[in-house]
């Protein structure tokens, strides 16, 4: 299989805090979930992938191409951030529409995607309204749509399902499947959720205090392993972690 | 249950009583002008001079604006949003003016420009010393610091998250510029033109230098309360003050007016904090 993002030996200071030394392919097609604690490190290494930083060692490349060199209009990843990121002076349609307009679609074409999404996504009732009088699962789905709308090659998502009910989760978890089956992208999500990770990734990878452990087939999540740190975290309990007082 | 609901806390009291006092102080100052320019006004507009002055002050109030903007805007952007060598030396030359007395930049902008290069600019058309470019010139050279100041802070306010999503959209910098950064500072920079034509507006000190005060060649509304105080004529000076006044007051209501169309929508706005 051919790898769709290499990270090699990446580290990376941001303040006091430090992502070391990552090692990690990512297949094409393939879907990937990181798992950690809060605060060790998992947004930093997807902005790291997505070529948010300029100061560090070691490389990311993105089928063969060091990240940072390539122009972030060109990059085509799709990101979904843990706040969403929406833009507050568009209303939820021109969010959605935004990258297509860039494209320079013609509008009934525009329309037509962003129905589609819309509707997949259950949203068509919030298209007039602005990102601030959203409720938490509809920003979600908002900023979702509008990195689904241009069928990424790359998909990184932090948390991205965290707002919803149970119920919106199941099927968003189907419609993203059928997703990357239709359209064939790389996904690498953030999740806290060991249940999602299963249901929905290839591979699993642990943060650790700024280290990516432990990377396992999802269906060997819970198998014990040599790292005590990554056992603990499984079983949901903090011992031998350096920052538990 | 006792349940107390006060009107107001004493936090707010004190703040409304400071406004009071401001709002009181600043009203005391402007009656004055008006009061004293009121009887003259007539006399004034009817002026051919005053006319003179209120046309050379709008045009080169507007022009200066628009220059200031022109280059503040893409110095503000590359400040904040490109690196580049020596970028806080750039920007702590930029701003220093900023603590200037106008007279003394004016007075650099005179030498400048009675230099041997002012006087080939000359020869090719371009008049600087007593002339309404002059004029153009001392307003931008002494707001210029004060706009990029603003821009620049305006800019950071923009969250740099909001414009790589855009990039990541697939925007280029400058779509990214255009359709985010700008439109979210769209309010810090109103205020900024309306400032800065207010200031350009009353600017005295620079111009004074550049171009002097010649009555009906280099007479701005400022300059003509100048000469007018200069020969003792406070009732003409005032008058010249009111039309000052006016004139802001107009631009201040439009922008305010503006301001209160196009505020976003947010789950705030039908909250009363109480
Ligand atoms: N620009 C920065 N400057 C200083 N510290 C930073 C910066 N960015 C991130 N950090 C720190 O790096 C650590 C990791 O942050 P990160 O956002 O990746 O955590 P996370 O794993 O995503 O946590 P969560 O699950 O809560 O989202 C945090 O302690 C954070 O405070
Ligand atoms: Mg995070």
């Amino acid at each position: 299989m051919n790898a769709m993002v290499e990270i090699k030996d990446f580290s990376i200071q941001l303040g006091s805090f430090k992502l070391k030394n990552i090692n990690l392919n990512i297949f094409d097609n393939e879907i990937f979930a990181v798992l950690g604690k809060t605060g060790s490190g998992k947004t930093v290494l997807l902005e790291s992938i997505a070529g948010f930083y300029r100061r560090f060692s070691g490389n990311v490349t993105i089928q063969g191409k060091s990240v940072i060199e390539i122009p972030l209009e060109k990059r085509k990843i799709g990101f979904v951030y843990q706040d969403f990121g929406l833009f507050p002076h568009m209303t939820v349609y021109d969010n959605i529409c935004y990258g297509l307009k860039i494209q320079k679609m013609d509008k009934e074409k525009r329309k037509k995607k962003v129905a589609e999404m819309a509707e997949i996504l259950s949203i068509e009732h919030i298209l007039k309204q602005y990102p601030g009088t959203l409720s938490g699962g509809e920003r979600q789905r908002t900023a979702l749509a509008r990195a689904l709308v241009l069928n990424p090659k790359m998909l990184l998502m932090d948390e991205p399902f965290s707002a919803l009910d149970p119920a919106t989760k199941q099927s968003m978890y189907e419609q993203i499947k059928e997703i990357h089956k239709i359209f064939g992208c790389t996904i690498l999500f953030v999740t806290h959720d060991f249940n999602e990770a299963q249901i929905m990734a290839d591979r699993i990878g642990i943060m650790v205090n700024g280290e990516l452990r432990g990377i396992r087939k999802s269906t060997d999540l819970f198998k014990k392993c040599q790292d005590e740190d990554i056992n603990n975290f499984l079983c949901g309990n903090s011992r031998g972690e350096k920052d538990a007082i | 249950m006792k349940k107390r609901t006060h009107l107001f806390n004493l936090f707010e009291i004190i703040s409304i009583i400071t406004a009071a006092v401001v709002v009181v102080f600043t009203s005391v100052l402007i009656l004055t002008i008006i009061v004293r320019g009121f009887p003259y006004l007539q006399e004034a507009f009817l002026s051919e001079e005053i006319q003179f002055s209120i046309k050379l002050s709008l045009y080169t109030a507007s022009i200066a604006t628009f220059i200031c903007m022109f280059l503040g805007v893409p110095t503000a952007y590359a400040l904040t949003r490109t690196s580049f060598p020596f970028k806080k030396l750039c920007q702590i030359i930029i701003e220093l003016p900023l603590s200037m007395p106008y007279l003394v930049l004016g007075l650099s902008l005179l030498l400048i420009f009675s230099s041997d290069l002012g006087k080939a600019l000359k020869e090719l058309g371009f008049r600087v010393v007593f002339d309404k470019n002059g004029i153009i010139l001392a307003q931008t050279v002494v707001n210029l610091p004060y706009v990029i100041r603003f821009i620049r802070t305006a800019f950071q306010e923009v969250d740099e998250r909001l414009e790589f999503i855009s990039g990541s959209l697939g925007a280029s910098k400058w779509k990214r510029f255009t359709t985010i950064t700008v439109p979210l500072s769209k309010n810090a920079i109103i205020a900024t033109i309306i400032l800065t034509w207010s200031r350009c507006l009353g600017e005295f000190g620079a111009t004074l230098m550049l171009v002097g005060a010649t009555r009906m060649k280099t007479e701005t509304l400022t300059t003509s309360i100048y000469l007018n105080l200069a020969t003792g004529d406070n009732g003409a000076a005032m008058a010249s003050a009111t039309i000052i006044l006016i004139i802001s007051f107009t631009s201040l209501f439009i922008t305010n007016w503006l301001g209160r169309k196009n505020s976003k929508e947010s789950r705030m706005k039908d909250v009363t904090l109480r």
